[in-house]
């Protein structure tokens, strides 16, 4: 190991030091986190996952009233009323979201939170609903999951409403079934493709388009009420009879949930899958490149437990490669953000960071992070300026202050993360965000993250000596030549600049 | 008093035009009774005082920068035979001939040795005698012992006060919030941390290259706009009912090639002080002090790559009706042999917080006691002061 462990353990499988938090000394430690980040409920949803269930069904209400109202003028009206509430509300969710990986003291688990909502992907940006319902998939379907058997989570997320309206398993019907030949609808087959592809064997593991339509055909009758929204069966739309999925036959003359299960029980503990995921998992955390006999080790143990991810995850920290090569892989802009506001987090209780995001994080103008795109690091375009053109007024100047601060708070926030190309829960695709180094570090994704490390050390670092910043940051991760170029910084806000723009932090 | 008066809506409309300003970090303004004016600027990065202003008669001057001394014949400005004024401040010679503005040599905080920017700049800022003995600043400290009027509302306060007026007392605080491009100090030492990383370099190279990347070191037409933007700014609420103004102007911190990283900084500090003088008028400008400092000196001899490394005895810049200008001030220690501190730096022969506690007891009648114990401790101050008579 070329770093000493609790550097490692930080840096590569957590966010980065936090001052005032003892980073984990060793592997237990770094493996309790997951028993102890599963044991808290996220903060990210306000009124916790029975009330955002209510929320949910509350707004399929209004929308289902909403469209049996007569008066066009008064429809559009409503909608818009009720877009605004909801943009509102995932907006708050998202920045709640990411002060959670913030504040959190388990690192390794937040990265696995992270990890498991981009491997099972689902995007707020397919309907209204699913910017409240995406956030519950995640406090629900996943986070609760990712310490336990991979079964349980490939279950739980599969039969989530997220996953279910995303790769559109909710239209999808039996073409012989009752209720298919009915409505004249048809399969869909996008969930048993992915399932496949992207959830469990992985691209090229040897399935065929054969085995893609009998997984569609074995998981239809799957589909969701909406008005619990939640996962129900349906017999009806279920189509009748045997389907073989790489040879193995599921379903019969009565279709029940048990068939599907029974699928998604099989590729839980398939080799591929197992090979697929770990390689995944190391490529995430460790190398773009992982060390093929790592992989090995992961998969193995993965084969050994019917897939507990505890062994699995156990199985990497074990292997010396997880400890060697630091810097490997580039920080996602997700890690990049969070890892600077922790460093930059000094303070008592949620420290100055947590108190200002939590003051500002409710935009209260129906702002959106992919509705609002603010400059932020283009020229001439300060958000300052922006405020104050926006604020005519004198008695306006409370207000325009405080628009100044939310603005802030977005622009270090969801609004760097949009512009950096990975907002909360909007992945491109089902495939999730680019991991490899290539994507994150170009030219404009330098441009931002330095325009990002200028700002939030102006905001944040008033008070902290950057040779001390660099010390609490980076430990023994900085090099010398790093060290000597932040002790000359003109000035602080500077030397600050330069430790969050420095290769080391963000490599990780 | 002046008769103009500054509504928020038209300060909001000028604020705005500010709002790209990137070299400046926070303008920041106190309203109070009476009628002189004080603006302080910060040279962050440390100023190389005798760039500036350049003792070309000294013998050996020449001999130890052999490319960064000028001669009256190579375009420097003679001031008094002996000192002459760097060319990229010539904007400043109008105000020197009509003794409007004085240059105090070798003068320094009481920091020493470690010559950290850091460091300096918090003591330059705070007024304490030793590194982090002061958390509050200094000019916040002087407004507790100036009676002022306390109703006054922040214009913004949400962006962050720099060190020298921030504490107790309530100050009005205008601030860019787009300090996003880089001054070409500062420029270097990003080539620089990229260096060892080619795949950051590369990146690096890239940004710089792509028009109007967000990192690109700022075009010094546009830096001088809004430099002239941030100064008129300044000296338009100065007009109106405040009274203290502070500022930044970074880029002095010449490693390399200091010949032509100097200029624009220098051009820089000439132009914020004559647009000052502009803005205020006749009347104003007469009650005002401008004092330009930074937080140390440079080498006394220039270093392999045409620029300086960080030093001691540094120079301060006033200017304002209100001083006695047209004169080199301080005591000058020389720069021959065994007159160096360490043998490297211009000796130090003042305290420069001496220099700013002289015009808070002109300018403001604070006392000689407050003085050397609430805002400057440890100082020693009283009237004989050489700075009363700049």
């Amino acid at each position: 190991m070329s770093l000493s462990f609790p550097t490692m353990a930080a840096i590569r499988f957590g966010y980065g030091f936090r001052p005032g938090e003892v980073p984990p000394q060793s592997k237990d430690q770094l493996l309790g986190q997951v028993a102890s980040g599963a044991r808290s409920a996220p903060s990210f949803l306000s009124d916790g996952i029975d009330g955002r269930h209510q929320q949910i069904a509350d707004l399929q209400e209004e929308l289902r009233e909403l469209r049996q109202s007569g008066d066009e003028q008064a429809r559009r009206d409503k909608r818009k009323a009720i877009q605004k509430r909801v943009l509102h509300g995932f907006q708050r969710d998202a920045n709640a979201r990411m002060m959670q990986a913030v504040l959190s003291p388990n690192g390794f688990y937040e990265r696995l939170a992270a990890f498991w909502t981009d491997h099972f992907s689902t995007s707020a940006n397919k309907s209204l609903p699913m910017r409240m319902i995406v956030p519950l998939y995640e406090a629900e379907a996943i986070r609760p999951h990712l310490g336990g058997s991979f079964r349980d989570l490939l279950r739980n997320a599969t039969q989530h409403p997220a996953m279910l309206i995303y790769l559109d398993q909710a239209q999808s019907q039996g073409p012989d079934s009752p209720g298919g030949m009915k409505q004249k609808k048809g399969l869909n087959e996008n969930l048993g493709r992915e399932l496949l592809e992207l959830h469990t064997l992985g691209a090229g593991s040897g399935y065929t388009q054969a085995d893609v339509r009998a997984a569609a055909m074995v998981l239809t009758g799957l589909t969701i009420d909406r008005r619990d929204m939640d996962a129900t069966f349906r017999p009806g739309i279920s189509e009748p009879g045997e389907h073989r999925v790489l040879g193995v036959s599921y379903g019969g003359a009565k279709r029940s949930p048990k068939d599907y299960l029974a699928l998604l029980d099989d590729l839980a503990v398939h080799p591929k899958t197992a090979e697929h995921i770990s390689r995944k998992l190391a490529v995430h955390f460790v190398s773009d490149q992982p060390s093929s006999e790592m992989v090995v080790a992961m998969a193995d143990a993965w084969k050994k437990t019917d897939g507990d991810l505890m062994a699995v995850y156990g199985a990497m920290l074990d292997h010396p490669a997880a400890w060697r090569d630091e810097g490997a892989k580039a920080r996602q802009p997700f890690d990049y953000v969070v890892a600077g506001l922790r460093a930059l987090n000094a303070g008592s209780g949620d420290g100055a960071v947590g108190e200002f995001m939590r003051a500002h994080q409710d935009g209260g103008d129906g702002g959106d992070a992919t509705m609002a795109p603010k400059a932020m690091a283009g020229q001439g375009s300060a958000m300052g300026g922006d405020a104050g053109a926006m604020a005519p007024d004198p008695e306006d100047a409370a207000a325009s202050k405080r628009r100044k601060a939310l603005q802030t708070a977005r622009a270090l926030g969801q609004g760097a993360l949009r512009r950096m190309g990975q907002p909360t829960w909007l992945p491109p695709s089902p495939a999730g965000f680019e991991e490899n180094f290539s994507t994150w570090i170009t030219g404009s994704q330098l441009a931002e993250r330095l325009a990002w490390a200028r700002r939030a050390s102006a905001q944040f670092g008033k008070d902290e000596d950057p040779r001390e910043f660099l010390k609490a940051t980076l430990a023994d991760a900085a090099r010398d030549e790093t060290i000597r170029i932040v002790a000359q910084a003109p000035n602080k806000i500077s030397g600050l600049t330069l430790v969050l723009a420095s290769p080391e932090f963000n490599r990780r | 008093m002046t008769e103009v008066t500054l509504s928020r809506r038209g300060f909001l409309r000028s604020a705005c035009c500010l709002a790209a300003a990137p070299i400046f970090t926070p303008v920041t303004f106190a309203a109070m009774p009476g009628d002189n004016r004080f603006v302080t600027i910060v040279l962050r990065g440390a100023m190389d005082g005798l760039d500036l202003v350049q003792p070309y008669d000294e013998a050996g001057f020449a001999r130890l920068r052999p490319t960064l001394a000028l001669t009256p014949d190579k375009g420097l400005l003679d001031l008094d035979g002996h000192f002459g004024l760097n060319p990229a401040a010539a904007g400043l010679m109008p105000l020197w001939k009509s003794r409007e503005l004085a240059f105090v040599h070798a003068v320094s905080t009481p920091y020493r040795d470690q010559r950290s920017h850091f460091d300096g700049q918090d003591m330059l800022e705070s007024g304490g005698e030793h590194v982090a003995e002061e958390k509050t600043g200094w000019l916040n400290r002087a407004l507790s012992v100036i009676p002022r009027s306390d109703d006054r509302k922040a214009i913004d306060v949400n962006t962050s006060t720099e060190l020298i007026l921030s504490g107790p007392n309530d100050v009005d605080v205008w601030a860019s919030d787009s300090n996003l491009r880089t001054a070409k100090d500062e420029m270097q030492l990003l080539m620089r941390l990229y260096a060892g990383d080619p795949i950051f370099a590369n990146a690096m190279d890239e940004a710089t290259r792509a028009n109007g990347a967000a990192m690109a070191a700022e075009p010094d037409g546009k830096r001088a706009e809004r430099i002239v933007d941030v100064a008129s700014l300044t000296g338009t609420m100065l007009k109106g009912e405040y009274r203290i103004a502070s500022f930044s102007i970074t880029g002095w911190d010449t490693h390399v090639g200091q010949a032509g990283q100097f200029r624009r900084p220098a051009q820089d500090l000439a132009q914020a002080i004559s647009t000052l003088k502009a803005t205020l008028g006749p009347t104003v400008w007469s009650k005002t002090v401008v004092l330009a400092m930074t937080e140390f000196g440079r080498t006394v001899r220039q270093n392999g790559s045409g620029g300086t490394d960080h030093g001691t005895g540094g120079c301060a810049v006033l200017a304002g009706g209100a001083i006695d200008g047209g004169r080199v001030l301080g005591r000058w220690p020389g720069i021959g042999d065994g007159k160096l501190l360490d043998d490297r730096d211009l000796m130090p022969t003042a305290d420069v917080r001496e220099l700013a506690a002289a015009m808070l007891y002109r300018q403001f009648e604070v006392t000689a006691r407050d003085l050397t114990t609430k805002i400057f401790p440890g100082l020693s101050f009283d009237k004989a002061s050489q700075f009363l008579r700049a």
